[in-house]
């Protein structure tokens, strides 16, 4: 029976990447189901794919075969203006470096996005401001990503990512860089989105973080290995 | 592609990125646009200049703004007192220079000549009978002379040679294979002119020294009085009357005024654009197209710069372009950033250089021109001619700058994002 509250899901899935002659085979058959509010975190060795299937299910890459499935909709269907509109409206993304544009303040990498959603310029700098005010930057809001430290650069990258209230959340190693303290004010963040319903997908290689998500995903040599349900339910 | 939306968020990010990026790399890319501007402009501007030097020689020292020219079915110009007398009265009218021309021979050295086997020191000649003081006034024939000095009122049996028939400043040696340019010829020296059959013995005066093409440069200016008796001429009618015209007086119209009051009938009125050599307008063509040869070269190397900035730019810039995908801003707007940024570059290069050109170049040029062997050059640079040329240089700037821009924006996302090839 189908379950409505299944937001993403992958069937099957494959991705191969090529070099020259060589083939190399990083998700072999991968079956995950994400519902509506979950926080999942991914947890693997490097090289385990646990980045790749993220960035299938984030839309970023296509997979070699198998089926990643969007509010009940094949993504092999999506034309690229289709999966670009899904990105904008309905994924928001923290990576591993910050990915904040070096030109821009943190109101401007903000503000950007939601140009693009058609959100009017004063209307989308009142929403950048909140964003920034929910992960404790609203005194750093005209600092150019150079002026600001890791941590916070990783927070004005979750601001951008929530400014567009995303249905979901995708995070690729969002502590890989930042030290212990702001490592722990970017999980507080995360714990805090969650508690407000925030689907959440993660993908970290450090244990201690993976014990504040609902779900942890463990992933070796192209396939999910164990999964473990953690007892904390969202409130 | 243009959507509003794209261009929105396009110009937003195009204004950040410039106004934040290392001000030696604006200051550089704007640096190498303004050099092209000037290439593209003053290059041609400057080779036309060269023959419109040579134009504005014949105005100045020839022509003035408009000459009455003998009709090529008549000897001279009839009635000549009487248009002189309704010339004077006429206030458009700053200055008028009667002359009279015939074609005559220059000996020189005739005295010491011992072996009459040998090739006489002579020239053939275009010889003018001036009005001094008309002719100074007109041309300023006094500040070309070089060596000697000018007529003096009431002067006889004084001779002022051109350079080109000087031996030692004649360009290229000898007009004509059998007659050679004088040699040992200056101020003080003895001269035979022969004109009608007519022989007179003269003293240099003076030696103009002016540039090739100068229409003085050919010439020998003897006293219109002078002339006239050797022509044997007793009726005072001219070869040419050339006329300065009072600041703010229309050439065109001024020509037009003399046709319908008669003088037409009996001397050709020309203005100074249509009295110039035919031969000047096909040289001044001919530099047209050389300049517009050597600015389109220019154009393509300026655009080719453009695209290797922007190459660069992107390539260096592609992990931000991946991220920009990935967070949902359109291929479009960002290269509509790109393109932005581009016209940015070209629109700042051209003001400047339009601000270097029309507020010093062109200006101090025209009241300094550039003295070169065969013309004191100008820099024309007509703006109805430069402002196609600027709109040429923007467009061939933002294509050059969208293309690298469109190469990186449509590689793999992920790929961009990761460095990944």
């Amino acid at each position: 029976m189908k379950d409505n509250n299944i937001i993403i899901e992958v069937k099957d899935l494959v991705k191969t990447y090529k070099t020259g002659e060589v083939e190399t085979r990083v998700l072999k058959g991968v079956d995950l189901a994400v519902k509506r509010g979950e926080w999942i975190a991914i947890i693997g060795r490097s090289g385990a794919g646990k980045s790749t299937l993220m960035y299938q299910m984030s839309l970023l890459d296509e997979p070699t075969s198998g089926d990643v499935i969007i509010d009940g909709r094949h993504a092999n269907k999506f034309s690229e203006k289709e999966k670009i509109r899904i990105r904008l409206y309905k994924f928001g993304y923290v990576f591993q470096d910050y990915a904040l544009m070096p030109e821009l303040t943190a109101i401007e990498n903000i503000v950007l996005p939601l140009l693009m959603e058609r959100i009017m310029h004063a209307h989308a700098q009142e929403r950048a401001i909140a964003a920034l005010k929910k992960v404790g930057l609203e005194h750093r809001i005209h600092n150019l990503p150079s002026q600001l430290s890791g941590g916070e650069q990783q927070r004005v990258s979750i601001a951008r990512a929530i400014a567009e209230s995303p249905e979901i959340l995708f995070a690729d190693e969002p502590t890989a860089n930042l030290d212990r303290e702001s490592s722990k004010q970017v999980m507080n963040i995360f714990a805090d989105l969650h508690r407000e319903g925030q689907t959440i997908i993660m993908v970290t290689h450090e244990e201690e973080y993976t014990k504040l998500a609902q779900r942890v995903i463990r992933i070796d040599d192209g396939q999910i290995v164990d999964e473990e349900k953690h007892p904390r339910v969202r409130t | 592609m243009f959507s509003l939306l794209n261009i929105r968020v396009g110009w937003f990010l195009a204004w950040r990125q410039v106004r934040r990026t290392s001000r030696w790399t604006t200051s550089l890319i704007v640096f190498v646009m303004l050099l092209t501007f000037l290439n593209l402009v003053a290059v041609s501007g400057l080779l036309v200049g060269i023959v419109d030097g040579i134009s504005n020689l014949y105005r100045q020292q020839e022509t003035g703004d408009v000459i009455l020219k003998t009709p090529v079915s008549k000897n001279y110009i009839e009635h000549s007192s009487d248009i002189l007398a309704f010339l004077k009265t006429l206030p458009q009218v700053k200055n008028i220079a009667p002359r009279y021309v015939s074609s005559g021979m220059i000996e020189a050295n005739y005295k010491t000549r011992t072996d009459y086997t040998d090739k006489p020191n002579e020239t053939a000649a275009v010889i003018v009978g001036v009005d001094i003081e008309g002719e100074q006034a007109l041309a300023g024939v006094a500040s070309y002379i070089g060596e000697g000095s000018y007529f003096a009122p009431g002067d006889y049996d004084q001779i002022i040679i051109g350079s080109q028939l000087v031996d030692r400043y004649a360009f290229g040696g000898d007009i004509f294979p059998n007659i050679s340019v004088l040699r040992n010829v200056y101020p003080g020296t003895k001269v035979r002119v022969t004109i009608n059959g007519q022989t007179r013995e003269m003293t240099v005066k003076g030696i103009i020294v002016t540039t090739a093409n100068s229409p003085l440069a050919a010439k020998v200016l003897i006293p219109g009085y002078e002339l006239r008796q050797l022509m044997g001429r007793d009726d005072f009618n001219l070869s040419q009357i050339a006329i300065d015209l009072n600041p703010g007086t229309d050439p065109g119209a001024f020509t037009s005024l003399l046709k319908r009051s008669g003088v037409g009938a009996d001397a050709d009125v020309l203005t100074y654009t249509e009295a110039i050599p035919n031969g000047v307008d096909e040289v001044r063509r001919t530099f047209q197209q050389i300049g517009t040869a050597i600015s389109s070269v220019g154009l393509v190397v300026a655009s080719i710069t453009i695209f290797i900035v922007i190459f660069i730019n992107a390539l260096t810039r592609r992990k931000f372009i991946g991220i920009l995908k990935a967070i949902g801003i359109s291929g479009e707007a960002i290269e509509i950033a790109y393109m932005f940024q581009s016209f940015f570059y070209a629109a700042v290069g051209s003001a400047i250089g339009l601000a270097i050109l029309y507020g010093f170049l062109v200006p101090y040029i025209s009241a300094h021109p550039i003295v070169l062997p065969i013309s004191h050059a100008i820099l024309v640079a007509p703006i109805a001619e430069t402002i196609p040329r600027v709109i040429l240089l923007v467009v061939a700037t933002v294509i050059a700058g969208y293309l690298p821009a469109r190469m990186i924006v449509r590689k793999n996302t992920l790929d961009s994002i990761l460095g990944r090839e």
